[in-house]
């Protein structure tokens, strides 16, 4: 005790210290909401460099939320320039506008076939929902977090949520039926 | 609370995101309601196979290269100072420690707050340098051994394979100014690092924090001081927390 300890050689700058290791929740949720391998990378590497720009303004608190509105903005602009995707989410409001049954049976969760087809029933739903889901079932975030990444009301990050999960249950269900006609 | 209630709020309790006084409600109407519990158990079955199966993309190596080159000169623009200065506190870990120990401790909380934040410190640069085990091993009885001699004390370590979190090798890190053994752990693709060191120089304590978006948890049992770290929910690394416990001899 009491010696001092030597730091590694050089001491990488704050900006990768903090930023680095939330790449790959980056590049998932890129990937994730552009669908696409390399304009998730260049997506990603864009929202980088921003990130660096605007580092100043970053004082502290969860780096990884931080990172990720940057990466979520990033990607909704490349998506309005391409029109590759249009927002969906008017149409499922209608649609859903009772939120009772978003989960089903435990064992419809448990069952192999439907685990499978996780990923395509994702994949399937619109550029918002894939968006809540992913921050919050794969990143783990809270609702305050994803309510300040998405840049939505506390309130909508919930009923969003609940139409998300009640959306990608219809698609499993679709998916598993298609898969094993019986 | 009622069946109505109950269900509005099922998600956000399974999802961790009730109070304390309504989610004992909740818990005391699931006890007498079997319909809305099993609507809490398929809840509940949802969020595990989402966290389990869903694809969680991995960036390439390639790509954090490509990120590095394109950044700016680095130093030029740091921005923040005070906040700089507090991460290369936090990241010099022990050095902080070693002026506080100096110094003697504060209250055990501030003590325990610190360690937390040098093994969060510890969690993110064996992410950073690509030095996330110094032994590679998927064997609990490899990686124990691996310790042997090269540190005063003997991490338990603990095969957790089974219950979702492989063992995936082991390092020598620095806590407190001590030598520390972290066991690398896996969930999904998350990383979860356990620091373990002695504990005769002051406890870490049971707490619970979050930094950075990094949570982590700590205790002390039998002399030796714990800390788990990850990015994972605080709920699942409490779960882990609970196994590795369970397991320990």
């Amino acid at each position: 005790m009491g010696e001092s300890v030597p730091l590694p050689a050089q001491a990488p700058a704050p900006f990768e210290q903090i930023m680095l290791p939330h790449l790959d929740a980056a590049y998932s949720l890129a990937r994730w909401l552009l669908r696409h391998e390399h304009d998730a990378e260049d997506c990603v590497q864009e929202a980088y460099l921003l990130a660096f720009k605007a580092f100043a303004r970053f004082r502290g608190g969860d780096g990884r939320a931080w990172l990720l509105t940057i990466v979520r903005n990033a990607c909704y602009s490349r998506m309005r320039k391409s029109r590759r995707e249009e927002p969906a989410v008017a149409f499922d409001e209608q649609l859903h506008g009772a939120i009772e049954d978003t989960s089903g049976r435990a064992d419809f969760w448990q069952r192999a076939d439907i685990r499978e087809a996780l990923d395509r029933a994702l994949d399937r739903l619109p550029a918002e929902f894939r968006e809540v889901l992913v921050l919050h079932e794969l990143e783990g975030l809270a609702y305050k977090e994803i309510a300040a990444v998405a840049a939505i009301p506390l309130g909508t990050v919930m009923s969003r949520l609940a139409r998300a999960r009640a959306r990608l249950q219809a698609e499993l269900r679709q998916l598993t039926q298609e898969d094993s006609p019986r | 609370m009622n069946c109505d209630d109950t269900r509005r709020l099922l998600d956000a309790d399974v999802d961790g995101e009730l109070d304390l006084a309504r989610h004992l409600e909740m818990a005391a109407h699931l006890q007498s309601c079997r319909d809305c519990a099993q609507a809490a158990e398929a809840s509940r079955a949802r969020a595990a196979a989402l966290r389990e199966h869903l694809t969680r993309f991995p960036a390439s190596p390639a790509l954090a290269d490509r990120i590095r080159q394109s950044l700016p000169a680095r130093s030029a623009r740091n921005p923040a100072p005070a906040w700089n200065f507090w991460r290369l506190a936090g990241g010099a870990a022990a050095l902080a420690a070693c002026v506080a120990i100096g110094f003697g401790w504060g209250t055990g909380r501030a003590r325990s707050v610190r360690m937390a934040d040098e093994a969060v410190a510890d969690h993110v640069r064996s992410l950073m340098v690509s030095h996330l085990t110094d032994v590679a091993s998927t064997d609990q009885h490899t990686v124990k051994p691996w310790f042997a001699g090269k540190l005063e004390f003997s991490p338990p370590v603990v095969d957790l394979a089974i219950a979702g979190y492989p063992l995936i090798g082991g390092r020598l890190d620095e806590i407190a100014g001590q030598p520390a053994a972290a066991l690398v752990y896996r969930r999904r693709q998350h990383v979860i690092n356990l620091l373990i060191w002695p504990a005769a120089a002051g406890s870490v304590g049971a707490g619970r924090h979050r930094r950075d978006g990094y949570e982590a948890e700590s205790w002390t049992q039998d002399g030796l001081n714990f800390v788990a770290v990850s990015e994972i929910p605080a709920a699942e690394l409490a779960d882990f927390v609970a196994l590795y416990r369970a397991r320990v001899p």
